[in-house]
């Protein structure tokens, strides 16, 4: 049973405290976590050396302005941190991270992770047009209840893996009744304990309230399945119209935590024609479709990533024209994992399907 | 005295929209061109796209009027030609700023204009894409208000303050419709090109069009001034570094202005390149330096990178404010500093292919204020080291 510090806070001050507890005794230099940019519920992720700069820290803000990962990716990328860091981040960041890792975009030495049993972020253009903080008094009656919190993000709506893997700490939010009151952390690995030793708080031995947990769980599955059946892809995706408004902008692969390439082949020139592609075109059709080929793209991304995607959603927020991305992401996504037995963050250690050669399988495709 | 410029009617049947198809129609026809890249509707309905169309019974399809600019049209005849010149002849059906685009974009050696002839159109204006995409059926309606004139505040912010809306100078052919009889559009040919399309379609140049070019001239004396006021508006909101630094508070470095920019071109931006990567410790010390240091970091620095970068040639699209998925002003910034850079040399992107950029030309005698300037620095260095 892993042991749990108790403080008497809400979990966000409790949360707060320990991250001062870690800084001020010198056993992290860092800490990174969601910090706001104003008082209409913007933040951003920040890496966070001074005392002050922490009390205005807002680690568990229901936003997700960037994936973690690909932030903790860019820290460690050149070297490993060489001092230790806190960093505080969601299950499907932590997931992303740890995808990360194994196709060695960075480094786990000198970071501890801390996460939480997570409720869901608000869509990014809620942070746009100000009104994430006039609902987080329902979000955290949410999180208490084991619901699902309304206006969350669709990705998050039909999240079931909101129980962090591979944290070394989690802080109990979900069907902790009271959030508002008292901070648990559950210290998951020897690391976690070690550096939250010498705080002054209660330690004890506990489980995480599963029972809430499964509750949130299928609460979830079910909206998962509403979800898809109102976007009409619980058979699949029609391709040409879920693509079709796409602009070609790119954002969702330049913000994917799991799309690393350094020189992403829509930049590398390999997806350009020769005029003469667009001459058999014409002969051919009598019109031709001019780049950029949104169809191609998405499934070009897609092949690459559906391996690795958390469906975190972020790729969903920064479209431009709404393209229901989490959706192809997480259903995709889904399939390709599952073919596989393959759940992505969930071991370090678990190899990538893709560079572990097992002679018996798709025996079907074989013959 | 600069003679009136001349042009042709063309009449018939329908809609500005069928008519300028009509048109086009009837140059493939004449063998004017073999193929037209134009804006089209997607085969569900709620987006267009460049398509290039030979065949007639496809081009009924076409938009060359169209409420959205979902891709910019100097990008799509980059698509076409950035490999070089093929064999058939194109016409392209743009939109001024695309036009000007396009310019940059050949001057900047990205584009081949052999054998394409860039046509532009009037140009209403477009709507927001998150308007259109919000409600595309409602956005229809707007835009027909727009096209009589009126609901021109549903524009896009660049779209309601530009004054290059008609022709440039640098296209082959430009099609007038603004203050064109109901049932007809004005054919002005802008260069040997052009007046060879119009020779063939049998309608040679010979009407006088003053009436259009009042219209044109008087629009753009207004949209002048309101683009001066705008801007002055704007910069006491968004200059200074506080305001810079409020204004792009909200960037998530998803560099979606960058990636739908007609002009910005490179293949692998400085951004994204090697050069901006740096170790754990080196984000420690400037967390360290300032307190905390937000990430993605040098967000502000990819923005004054690219307007450095690009405001030379900045058309004033707005392709990019469009693209931001956080609804940061993009367009109206670089608005505000590209009319500022390109006022400093006496440039105007996209006005005439054979006008170099400015920085590729050296001019002794320019910006002399910055050099003393500098000069007196250096000078005072000087005497300090001594």
């Amino acid at each position: 049973m892993p042991k749990v510090l108790r403080l008497n806070k809400s979990a966000e001050e409790g949360l707060r405290e320990l991250l001062r507890f870690l800084l001020e005794s010198g056993k992290v230099k860092g800490v990174f976590a969601l910090a706001p940019t104003d008082d209409n519920g913007g933040a951003v992720y920040s890496l966070i050396t001074n005392l002050d700069t922490l009390e205005k820290a807002s680690p568990l803000f229901p936003l997700m302005p960037a994936n973690a990962a690909k932030m903790l990716s860019r820290l460690t990328l050149v070297e490993p941190a060489t001092k230790p860091i806190a960093a505080v981040v969601r299950p499907c960041e932590l997931r992303a991270l740890t995808e990360l890792i194994k196709r060695s975009q960075g480094s786990l030495d000198n970071l501890l992770l801390i996460s939480s049993t997570c409720g869901g972020a608000y869509p990014l253009k809620m942070a746009v047009t100000g009104n994430i903080k006039e609902k987080l008094p329902s979000y955290w009656e949410a999180v208490k209840k084991a619901e699902i919190a309304p206006d969350i993000r669709p990705a998050c709506a039909a999240c079931e893996h909101f129980v962090p893997y591979n944290a070394d700490m989690t802080v109990a939010l979900v069907g902790n009744k009271d959030v508002d009151k008292q901070c648990a952390v559950y210290l998951n690995t020897d690391k976690g304990e070690q550096f939250a030793s010498g705080i002054s708080g209660e330690l004890a031995e506990g489980e995480v309230a599963s029972e809430a947990i499964e509750g949130l769980r299928s609460k979830r599955e079910a909206r998962a399945k509403e979800l898809f059946d109102e976007l009409g892809v619980n058979k699949g995706f029609d391709v040409k119209k879920v693509f079709e408004k796409c602009i070609g902008c790119r954002g969702c692969s330049k913000i994917c935590p799991v799309c690393y390439c350094h020189v992403c082949f829509f930049d590398s020139g390999g997806d350009e024609h020769e005029p003469s592609y667009y001459e058999t075109a014409l002969e051919r059709d009598g019109y031709g479709q001019i780049l950029p080929d949104p169809i191609f793209y998405q499934l070009v991304r897609l092949f690459h990533v559906s391996l690795s995607c958390v469906g975190c959603g972020l790729c969903a927020d920064v479209c431009p024209v709404n393209i229901p991305l989490w959706a192809v992401a997480l259903k995709t996504g889904g399939s390709v994992q599952e073919s596989f037995g393959y759940l992505p963050g969930r071991d370090l250690e678990e190899e990538l399907p893709i560079t572990a050669f097992k002679p018996e399988e798709f025996a079907a495709v074989v013959d | 005295m600069v003679s009136p410029i001349k042009g042709a009617v063309f009449t018939a049947e329908g809609s500005t929209r069928e008519i300028i198809l009509a048109f086009i129609k009837q140059a493939l026809g004449k063998d004017c061109f073999d193929a037209v890249l134009i804006p089209a509707k997607a085969p569900e309905g709620d987006s267009f796209s460049y398509l290039l169309i030979q065949n007639e019974t496809i081009l009924k399809d076409a938009h060359p009027i169209c409420p959205i600019m979902p891709v910019q049209g100097a990008k799509a005849l980059h698509s076409l030609t950035g490999r070089g010149k093929g064999k058939k002849r194109i016409a392209a059906l743009l939109r001024p700023c695309e036009v000007r685009a396009t310019v940059e974009l050949f001057k900047l050696g990205q584009v081949d204009l052999e054998n394409i002839s860039l046509i532009s159109i009037d140009c209403p204006g477009a709507l927001p894409l998150a308007d259109w995409v919000e409600d595309p059926q409602k956005a229809e309606t707007v835009f027909l208000e727009v096209l009589k004139g009126e609901a021109s505040e549903s524009l896009r912010p660049v779209c309601q303050i530009c004054d290059k809306f008609s022709t440039t100078g640098a296209e082959d052919l430009h099609i007038g419709t603004l203050g064109a009889k109901s049932g007809s559009i004005f054919l002005i040919p802008r260069s040997p090109k052009g007046e060879g399309i119009l020779e063939k379609v049998g309608l040679p140049a010979k009407e006088d069009i003053s009436g259009w070019e009042q219209t044109v001239n008087s629009l753009t004396e207004k949209r002048k001034g309101e683009r001066k006021k705008f801007l002055e508006e704007f910069k006491s909101k968004a200059t200074g570094l506080d305001n810079l630094l409020d204004t792009f508070s909200k960037c998530i470095n998803c560099h979606n202005c960058m990636r739908v920019c007609p002009i910005c071109y490179c293949r692998q931006c400085f951004f994204d390149s090697a050069n901006m990567k740096f170790t754990c410790e080196d984000y420690l010390d400037r967390a360290e330096t300032m307190g905390g240091l937000r990430l993605p970091p040098e967000t502000l620095l990819f923005h004054i990178g690219r307007m450095l970068h690009m405001s030379l040639s900045c058309v004033s699209c707005g392709a990019c404010e469009d693209a931001c998925p956080t609804s940061v002003p993009v367009a109206q910034v670089f608005s505000l500093v590209g009319n500022k850079n390109q006022e400093e040399f006496d440039y105007v992107p996209g006005k005439s292919l054979d006008e170099p950029p400015p920085l590729r030309v050296y001019e002794e005698e320019e910006f002399e204020e910055v050099e003393q300037s500098c000069a007196g620095t250096s000078a005072k260095q000087e005497a300090q080291n001594a």
